[in-house]
């Protein structure tokens, strides 16, 4: 349960607000690089924030983020034609460079310097990996650029995609928290799924459905350790890192890659939800790389030519009883992906926290919530800067670790949790 | 209200949540007893704060199961770097025999606290450490304490 003023200051994220404020603290993906493949091809629209932004490759190549509308008479830039160094209006031709400014009034005579006195709002936009990262904050505050490990191995070695996910985002980022309900809706996974099965942490998942749960402070965030029972004196752990504000890791299942998402707020009943998968060292294989395009794993299957997914609310989902009848799937939704968004998507678009009733196995949404909140109100009151800023923050791993029975999660699997370029995670 | 709306559509919105019954939630019967000395000037704190139905035991040994159980829905122990391990574990014992669920909150620099926490994880089915004392009076409200 969450106090009714809590839950508005977590979950709105406009401009002005305090969470909208911690937002702009970090770089956070914008768009996916492949929605901007080459220099001069047409605009993409952003938004994100409550903000709504216009994305462009100039002809020179270099990246620009926006104000969608065109400081003249307000139309958007979206019908534009990137022409140069910069995007011009469809509707009277003024132009604009990467950063706002604008360049050319067509009207104006060709010696005025009415052009000069024109920007519209721009933000950096920056390609890391298979993302478009941007930084809304104030230019004094901006960090260095992120250092999450699948953004940085060789392009082969990692996939991202993205779904559109018509909720506020703190629910569905708690979603990547809650490791307790991985056991039932996303059972039928473990068994069926090409990027999860085979591996032997399945059947410590599949034989001990009451785990325990231990949650521990990192520097940058959390990491929430679920155990449940393995051989003789020994815990199967999984542990799943959470970075402030939204990054998370999923904890993996023998050689299959890794994956983890990034849930950005769209706007308060909105967010987009980055999807990474990657392996230290070695290539994704041809397999692997298809079933996450087809949208096994934690990705979705999306429609052609959008980031909706196919099993969206507007087809309930596409819902099959008959499978869920017969244990394919426990909800009746296919994909884990999905399986998560329906349900978050019931809730409504911001869920009423002051309904709630959890438990104690609860206690790492609780921590994170209580996180989130001393990070808004330490950087509104004090001008703090927020956990997981500090790039050195995004060098964590999830893993899934067999450990004796004495010995504590998060020290005896420091290592596993920590990046280590060219080696492989730990996996079980 | 059109038929092409399907039922997830027309059902997820702000306005049907709306319309959800809103019926008062009781709140948990949970027992906060401290495990060490650290932990009970703790739950001295926290024990000023208005709470439901749950009560508070700085002194793990003038927690009597017998009786202080009866009516409780979870215990949460509460510990520094001196836990009683002993003590938790009888606490915990006694919850296990009535279907107690046994929560611990071990505050410290994790490092410092380890014994503790090893203590606790045999009986704990949900354990946090954190360094912020905040986070007692923060699970106690979530769980409606």
């Amino acid at each position: 349960m969450l106090k009714a003023e809590v839950n508005e200051l977590l979950t709105r994220t406009g401009p002005g607000t305090a969470m909208g404020e911690l937002f702009r603290r970090y770089w956070l993906p914008a768009a996916l690089a492949e929605e901007l493949p080459e220099p001069g091809g047409p605009p993409v629209r952003v938004k994100i924030l409550g903000e709504r932004l216009i994305a462009f490759r100039s002809a020179e190549g270099e990246l620009g983020l926006i104000d969608e509308f065109c400081a003249h008479r307000g139309a958007s830039l979206w019908f534009g034609k990137v022409e140069g160094c910069g995007l011009r209006c469809a509707y009277h031709g003024w132009k604009y460079a990467t950063d706002g400014r604008c360049l050319e009034v067509p009207s104006e005579p060709e010696n005025s310097n009415f052009a000069s006195k024109v920007k519209l709002t721009g933000y950096p936009l920056v390609e890391l990996g298979d993302v478009l990262w941007t930084y809304l904050g104030e230019p004094d505050s901006r960090p260095p650029l992120p250092e999450f490990e699948w953004i940085h191995v060789p392009a082969d070695q990692a996939f991202t995609s993205k779904r559109w996910q018509e909720s506020n985002w703190l629910q569905a980022l708690e979603g990547g928290i809650d490791s307790s309900h991985v056991s039932w809706l996303h059972s039928g996974g473990l068994k069926n799924d090409p990027l999860f099965k085979g591996a032997k942490g399945n059947e410590y998942n599949l034989n001990d459905l009451r785990p325990f749960f231990e949650v521990a402070d990192a520097d940058g965030g959390l990491f929430v350790g679920a155990r449940r029972n393995a051989e003789d004196g020994k815990y199967y752990w999984r542990i799943t890192p959470y970075v402030l504000p939204s990054f998370t890791m999923v904890p993996p299942r023998g050689d299959h890659p890794v994956h983890g998402h990034f849930w950005v707020p769209i706007d308060d009943e909105n967010c987009w939800v980055y999807t990474f998968d990657y392996h230290p060292t070695r290539a994704l294989t041809p397999e692997e790389l298809q079933a996450m395009k087809d949208g096994y794993g934690v990705h979705s299957r999306n429609i052609p030519g959008t980031y909706r997914p196919a099993e969206n609310k507007d087809v309930d989902y596409l819902i099959d009883r008959a499978a869920q009848k017969r244990g394919e799937t426990f909800s009746g939704v296919r994909g884990i992906a999905q399986q998560d968004a329906s349900l978050q998507e019931s809730m409504g678009p911001i869920v009423d926290r002051t309904k709630e009733r959890l438990v104690s196995s609860d206690t790492g949404i609780i921590k994170a919530r209580q996180k989130l909140r001393k990070a808004v109100e330490a950087l509104r009151d004090e001008g703090v800067a927020p956990p997981g800023v500090d790039p050195a923050h995004h060098r964590v791993r999830s893993a899934a670790i067999v450990l004796p029975q004495a010995e504590s999660f998060i020290d005896s699997a420091r290592d596993a949790v920590a990046v280590r370029p060219g080696e492989r995670h730990v996996s079980v | 209200m059109s038929d092409s709306i399907s039922s997830c559509a027309r059902a997820a919105t702000a306005e049907e949540a709306r319309y959800r019954i809103d019926r008062p939630i009781e709140g948990r019967s949970a027992r906060i007893i401290a495990l060490d000395d650290e932990a009970a000037e703790v739950v001295r704190r926290v024990a000023e704060m208005p709470w439901g139905r749950s009560r508070f035991f700085p002194n793990a040994d003038e927690f009597q199961p017998g009786a202080e159980l009866d009516d409780a829905d979870v215990a949460i122990l509460i510990a520094t770097s001196d836990a009683d391990g002993d003590a938790g574990g009888a606490i915990a014992r006694a919850c296990a025999e009535r279907g107690i669920m046994v929560a611990g909150l071990i505050l410290g620099e994790r490092l410092e606290v380890a014994d503790a926490v090893a203590a606790l994880r045999p009986y704990a089915r949900n354990l946090m450490v954190t360094e912020d004392e905040d986070d007692v009076a923060a699970v106690l409200t979530a769980l409606r304490a």
